[in-house]
């Protein structure tokens, strides 16, 4: 059965996996980071992951940008990438369909390697995502394999080794990856 | 008279300096001719990305002035990226409105509203730092320098005809994936 993720582990990962990033990011460029804190994290607030949202409000490493939708979220991604910088896309299934155009011309058409956290609302403890009764649970993962997007489920705690590995592999491919929450977080 | 965009863009080519610029849709071919060496990077094929591109970029690199080069219809797709920007207030990003009233690309429909629509009072209302209209090329040139160098974030409205191109008229240019990686190299400048 999968169990919800209490949003501290989560957002402790997340810091380990900007602070690897920005140790890459060190070997590769010839130039320091120009920022104090760790990494970026561009939310459309999401339901499923809003204890982790309102923890990172107290959060001085990472440093956190609300955006209006999932479109900006994604571009602005690129924009940060481009800039050297390491960020993550805290978003719900809903706002993944609302910004697939975006996702598809600037994710992977420019490849572009934009990691998201996606928040399966809705879904039901006992079921599949796929074998949800309600759509928005059901069509993301399809829609991922649909658009080539690599994904993987966080079921519990145990999982959130793959935040760090889903993020390398969005760098590894140069594209879009991403890891669906699959309770709401404690 | 409107602005014809050539000028206002060959006018910014001459001023921009170091800054990051992004085109999108009918500003693109021509800043392709009249900047081919710049470091930019076009918005095509997702309409109305090059603001919240632009806000990344100028989170990334606040040592660097980040120009968008937005349209009016652009702007109108993620209108919340007024707010957006806002919200996050990165000193340096300037947003240019092209403003023309249609869409240009797709055979001049007129946008919603037209020219009605008021992005000045859209920015002032979302907390821009500072917006204001331009319509004439000597006011543009002589404000310029300041839009390029005051606290952002700024939008200026731009009173403009229409450009000699479009993107479907003048295809070409290197592919966004080539653009995406071309920029990232200059500026994260690999060893």
């Amino acid at each position: 059965m999968p169990e919800s993720i209490p949003a501290p582990l989560i957002i402790d990962t997340l810091k380990d996996t900007f602070r690897e990033a920005r140790q890459a990011l060190a070997a590769e460029a010839q130039e320091p980071s120009r920022h104090q804190h760790l990494g970026w994290v561009l939310s459309v607030p999401d339901t499923h992951q809003k204890s982790v949202l309102a923890a990172l409000d107290k959060e001085q490493a990472l440093r956190v940008v609300t955006c209006a939708t999932e479109d900006e979220a994604t571009t602005a991604a690129a924009g940060l990438w481009m800039g050297g910088e390491p960020c993550v896309l805290m978003i719900q299934h809903a706002g993944l369909y609302a910004s697939i155009n975006t996702l598809r011309g600037v994710a992977l058409d420019g490849r572009v390697p934009v990691f998201y956290m996606i928040g399966l609302l809705s879904r039901e403890k006992d079921k599949a995502p796929r074998e949800s009764r309600h759509s928005m649970v059901r069509y993301c993962e399809p829609l991922l394999d649909t658009f080539g997007v690599p994904h993987a489920r966080l079921e519990g705690p145990n999982d959130v080794h793959l935040i760090p590995e889903y993020y390398r592999l969005a760098q590894k491919r140069r594209g879009p990856a991403a890891v669906l929450v699959g309770l709401e977080t404690l | 008279m409107a602005m014809k965009p050539e000028d206002v863009l060959r006018a910014i080519a001459a001023a921009r300096g170091e800054a990051i610029c992004i085109p999108t849709m009918t500003t693109a071919p021509a800043w392709r001719e009249i900047a081919p060496d710049d470091v930019s990077v076009t918005c095509v094929g997702f309409m109305g990305g090059a603001s919240a591109m632009g806000l990344g970029l100028a989170l990334a690199r606040p040592d660097r002035r980040v120009v968008v080069f937005d349209g009016d219809g652009s702007l109108l797709m993620q209108l919340g990226s007024l707010a957006t920007i806002a919200g996050a207030q990165p000193r340096n990003l300037t947003h240019l409105v092209f403003k023309n009233g249609v869409y240009h690309t797709s055979g001049s429909q007129e946008i919603p509203g037209g020219l009605q629509v008021d992005f000045v009072a859209m920015a002032k209302g979302a907390g821009y730092r500072q917006a204001y209209a331009v319509r004439e090329l000597d006011d543009f040139r002589k404000r310029l320098p300041a839009m390029l160098t005051d606290p952002g974030p700024l939008l200026v409205e731009l009173h403009t005809g229409l450009a000699d191109k479009t993107p479907m008229t003048a295809r070409g240019g290197l592919p966004f994936d080539r653009q995406v990686e071309t920029l990232r190299t200059k500026l994260v400048k690999p060893r």
